[in-house]
């Protein structure tokens, strides 16, 4: 477990920043939940096994007494690098961004299904979209009674949805809640 | 002057008074003897006189008059002289025409007696009363003489009454030219206004006659006097207003006009050209006059009464000019008046088919544009009162489609039916009948007067997209940074207008033509509209906080109105206008910013909206409680309701009303509650707890108390109970609501502070709501309304006080002017002169 070096602190932060925009302040700067110490302190990344971790300093503090081939995981994992040295969000992520979004969409009930199995957001589908989005933005995906089902990045903007048929792919999909039983293996 | 009077107007029917009757006063002489050069004047006078009355009257159509007037004066001369001349009995039945003796003879009996009369007289009703003095008569060849002077005199009088001047003498002439500039403003002036006034009765009467009159007409407005111009152009108007004709004049071309064609033709078309011609002279004397201050708001006015009742008539475009241009007058009665017009041709558009409509909102586009949106806000308000056919839009291409569908078939049918069923002479028979039909149908189109539907829809998208146009220069100017602005603003500040004049009609016009806006221009319209809304992406850039709260707020409405309007589109969320919002609500100040408008935001944006973030309408919610705690009862009652009807709407933000700060689950990662954060949904409400409510269960306004109450006893409810509590109030109506309430207590309280002082001093606090409620039930209807009486009284005093002030300096300033105008004449004072130093200071 170390901290990212200044590429990969790049790669992590310009993955973030797509989705939460000048929301990410909010993610670094805020104070931690966990732990006993007061004032309490930051949250921080870390790099375990080619996955991004984010976790509390006091967390991390602790995490130290267990040795590195036997820590599984330390806070919440958002994304891992692949071996190409990209960097990826997975779905464990899903809660921090959906609360620091920039752009969101929600779906209809009955679009909720197609999505949860993987598929892209269709305009079918698509309920509610908030303004200004533009193509190539993230996109964190709601239902209606507002639970984040995932995310994704947007293949049009606001004012090109108005005209586009039912069945052209607004927002293409990266992860959803799905994939905690359908990869339950993998993650 | 009666005698003057006499001289310019035709002679009236002398009284017949019996001699007895008339004497002499003892001042009429004294008048006679101190006046000798009056004396003088009247023997030079006297020939004048007569022969303008006899050539006048001799000149006149009417015989039967003249002999009736002459037999009278002749039976008067007679009865006295009765017995002195028998030779003078038989010339009265003697007809004056017959022969030059006769006539000359019956002249001089009348003359015998004039002559005499004159020297003496000073009355007109004196006159007969003298003749028998007179018994020294003429002889034959002096009278002869006489009457060669008095036929000279008379042809010359004939022609111009100015001359007269100058055939009388040196002296009265003088004396006459005093006389006349008494004269010249009352009696010319009503002699001009009776004329004016008999020309456009006999316009009126029959026009295609008297067309001519109208020249006449337009003669008398060149006139000097500033009142008569006023009156011959407004006569002018209300002659035009009755006999332009209903449509458009074409004036024949050189070609036409050597046809021959017969004499009603012939008749028209001198009637409609002169009718022109003078029209167009007409207006090309309003627009030199519109220059000139002093006739501006007469001619203003003229103008558009024209507009306003022929807009389909010739030259409407530069009525139309002059309108627009005066449009945004600092003048209020003027602008008023432009606008008035140009709403009314928005309104009517039957009247001209709705091309002049297409010209004044070109013309409007083109001022804003010119004066660089530097208006006043009437100007563009005018756009509210267009209608538009949205059906015109939506019918044609479906209606186009059938025609060609139709054709095919037809097509089809016939080539069928040809080749099977329908001989050569038949199909030839049917061929020539579908001609004569296009013909006849092409004809009717170009007959019939409404105008082609196609061309109709061009129009409209024109003045559409004029209008947006316009609109998004105004908002472009607004968000134009204000590097430019200082010299601007001094210029819009001195004419009395904010830095946005324009910004506040335009968003309302906005937001009345939102559903016809091109879903192209939306993206952009939306984008400025934030950016006008205070939105920034970067927090250094706060070149636009020069937009008041109101105005903040007004951009946000549209924007909802904009969305909602095109909802079938797409259900955007407007997450950056929330944000907005929820930014406005802490910068509101009661007295500087308008409720209303701050009423009307909340009533579109959250409680007509339908969905809600459940993080951002707990944000909200808190936001609004705190808000109702630091306001007056009708922002609070407003905040309340909307309050209420998003925890009604969104169960789960219900959680706020527990007393429990954790927030449980739902908190999400923002844990703590931070008043100060400005996204909403990033100020973690849901961990907080709306202990605002418990104190505004004591608000001193029992209303807001019970509100606040049944709010709080929601919590206990589940959401199936809840539903039948859906408030069907608005907002708006609860703020209009208490706001009146509010109004009228200030009143009572006031009173009773007045009333109370003396005993309880410092001592009256409203806190407890309870005391309140108790004073305020314990005033009765009787004292409150005695209280009022006593208050108008008062105030009745004192206007009428102010009048009566103004009234005495008034008049102290008339007679200190007219002292000094005595005092530089050194005239005696004359009473009857006394009107004249002012009339003199108001001219001057």
């Amino acid at each position: 477990m170390r901290p990212l070096d200044e590429k990969e602190t790049t790669a992590v932060f310009e993955k973030l920043f797509k989705f939460t925009g000048t929301n990410l302040k909010h993610i670094v700067e805020r104070p931690a939940t966990e732990g006993p110490d007061d004032p309490p302190g930051r949250y921080c990344f870390r790099l375990h096994k080619n996955r991004v971790y984010y976790a509390s300093e006091s967390l991390v503090r602790r995490a130290t007494n267990v040795s590195r081939d036997r820590l599984v995981a330390v806070g919440t994992c958002i994304g891992k690098f692949t071996k190409s040295g990209a960097f990826h969000l997975t779905v464990h992520s899903l809660d921090l961004l959906a609360a620091h979004a920039r752009h969101k969409i929600w779906l209809k009930p009955t679009a909720e299904m197609s999505f949860l199995y993987g598929n892209s957001v269709l305009k079918g589908g698509l309920a509610r979209i908030t303004d200004n989005t533009h193509s190539g933005d993230g996109v964190v995906v709601f239902s209606m009674s507002d639970v984040p089902l995932g995310f994704g990045v947007a293949a049009r903007s606001t004012q090109d949805c108005r005209k586009v048929d039912a069945n052209s792919i607004v927002v293409n999909h990266q992860a959803d809640i799905g994939e905690y039983l359908r990869n339950e293996d993998d993650l | 002057m009666a005698k003057k009077k006499k001289v310019i107007l035709p002679p009236q029917l002398p009284p017949e008074i019996p001699e007895e009757e008339i004497e002499v006063s003892d001042e009429d002489l004294d008048f006679v003897n101190e006046n000798q050069e009056y004396a003088g004047f009247l023997t030079n006078l006297d020939a004048n006189l007569i022969n303008r009355h006899v050539t006048r009257v001799a000149g006149h159509k009417e015989d039967e008059l003249e002999a009736l007037y002459e037999k009278q004066k002749k039976k008067a001369a007679l009865k006295r002289a009765k017995g002195e001349e028998g030779l003078e009995i038989e010339r009265v039945d003697a007809l004056p025409i017959k022969t030059l003796e006769g006539e000359l003879r019956y002249r001089t009996a009348i003359e015998d007696s004039r002559v005499n009369v004159v020297p003496t007289e000073n009355d007109s009703t004196s006159e007969v009363k003298d003749s028998d003095k007179g018994l020294i008569r003429p002889t034959k060849a002096e009278r002869r003489k006489l009457l060669k002077k008095s036929k000279k005199e008379a042809k010359r009088q004939a022609k111009v009454e100015a001359t007269d001047a100058q055939a009388e003498g040196v002296l009265h002439s003088e004396v006459l030219a005093k006389v006349e500039e008494d004269l010249s403003a009352e009696a010319l002036f009503s002699r001009k206004k009776i004329k004016l006034a008999e020309i456009g009765m006999a316009m009126l009467e029959n026009p295609e006659l008297n067309i001519n009159l109208l020249k006449e007409l337009l003669h008398i407005c060149g006139d000097e006097d500033h009142n008569i111009v006023k009156l011959g152009i407004m006569s002018l108007l209300a002659v035009f207003k009755d006999i332009i004709p209903g449509y458009r004049i074409r004036l024949p071309t050189a070609k036409e006009l050597e046809m021959k064609v017969s004499k009603e033709v012939k008749q028209t078309r001198f009637y409609e050209s002169t009718l022109l011609s003078s029209y167009k002279a007409y207006l090309l004397k309003l627009i030199s006059l519109e220059k000139d201050p002093s006739f501006h708001c007469a001619v203003v006015r003229c103008i558009c009464t024209l507009l306003d009742a022929v807009p389909h008539f010739n030259f409407r475009e530069t009525l139309l000019a002059v309108v627009v241009r005066n449009m945004s007058s600092s003048d209020d009665v003027i602008r008023k008046l432009c606008c008035e017009t140009i709403i009314s041709i928005f309104t009517n558009e039957g009247k001209h088919g709705g091309q002049v409509t297409f010209d004044a909102v070109q013309l409007i586009a083109e001022l804003v544009k010119t004066h660089d949106c530097q208006l006043h806000p009437e100007s563009i308000e005018v756009f509210l009162s267009l209608i538009f056919d949205e059906e015109l839009g939506k019918s044609e291409p479906i209606k186009k489609e059938k025609e060609k569908s139709k054709k095919k078939k037809r097509k089809q049918n016939p080539g069928q039916s040809n080749q099977f069923l329908m001989s050569e002479s038949k199909r030839m028979k049917y061929e020539l009948m579908t001609k004569t039909r296009e013909e006849l149908s092409a004809d009717l189109k170009s007959v019939s007067f409404a105008p082609d539907i196609n061309e109709r829809r061009r129009m409209q998208s024109e003045i559409l997209s004029a209008i947006f146009q316009t609109y998004f220069r105004v908002l472009k100017r607004s968000m134009a940074p204000s590097s430019p602005r200082p010299m601007v603003n001094d210029a819009s500040l001195s004419s009395g207008l904010g830095p946005h004049p324009l910004l506040g009609p335009c968003l309302a016009g906005l937001g009345k033509f939102s559903h016809l806006i091109d879903l192209d221009f939306m993206g952009d319209l939306m984008v400025c509209l934030k950016k006008l809304a205070g939105y920034s992406y970067s927090p250094t850039d706060s070149s636009l906080s020069s937009l008041t709260v109101s105005e903040k707020l007004q951009c946000c409405i549209v924007a909802f109105r904009v969305m909602r309007n095109n909802l079938d589109a797409l259900n955007v969320d407007l997450q950056g206008f929330f944000v907005q919002l929820y930014k406005l609500l802490l910068e509101y100040r009661p007295f500087r910013d308008c409720g209303d408008v701050l009423v009307e935001a909340l009533k579109t944006m959250l409680w007509e909206g339908k969905q809600h973030d459940m993080h951002r309408a707990a944000a909200f919610v808190k936001r609004l409680a705190t808000f109702a705690l630091s306001f007056g009862s009708p922002e609070a009652m407003a905040a309340l309701v909307t309050l209420k009807h998003l925890l009604i709407k969104n169960s789960k933000c219900r959680n706020l009303l527990e007393n429990d700060p954790g927030g449980g689950s739902l908190s999400g990662l923002v844990v703590k509650y931070n008043p100060d954060a400005s996204d909403p949904n990033l100020s973690g409400a849901l961990s907080s707890v709306l202990w605002e409510l418990s104190l505004l269960a004591k608000h001193y306004n029992p209303s807001i108390s019970a509100m606040a109450s049944s709010i709080s006893n929601m919590a206990s409810l589940n959401s199936s109970q809840a539903q039948p509590y859906l408030s069907t109030t608005s907002p708006l109506e609860a703020f209009k609501d208490l706001n009146i309430e509010q109004e009228l207590s200030k009143l009572v309280r006031k009173a009773h502070t007045i009333k109370h002082k003396g005993r309880r001093g410092g001592e009256f606090v409203i806190s407890d709501s309870g005391h309140v409620r108790s004073i305020e039930n314990a005033f009765d209807v009787d004292l409150l309304k005695s209280k009022f009486d006593e208050h108008f009284a008062v105030i009745r005093e004192f206007e009428e006080n102010g009048r009566l002030r103004s009234e005495l300096n008034s008049t102290s300033s008339s007679l200190r002017l007219y002292e000094e105008y005595k005092k530089e004449k050194n005239i005696k004072p004359n009473p009857k002169q006394k009107p004249k130093p002012n009339r003199k200071k108001k001219r001057a």
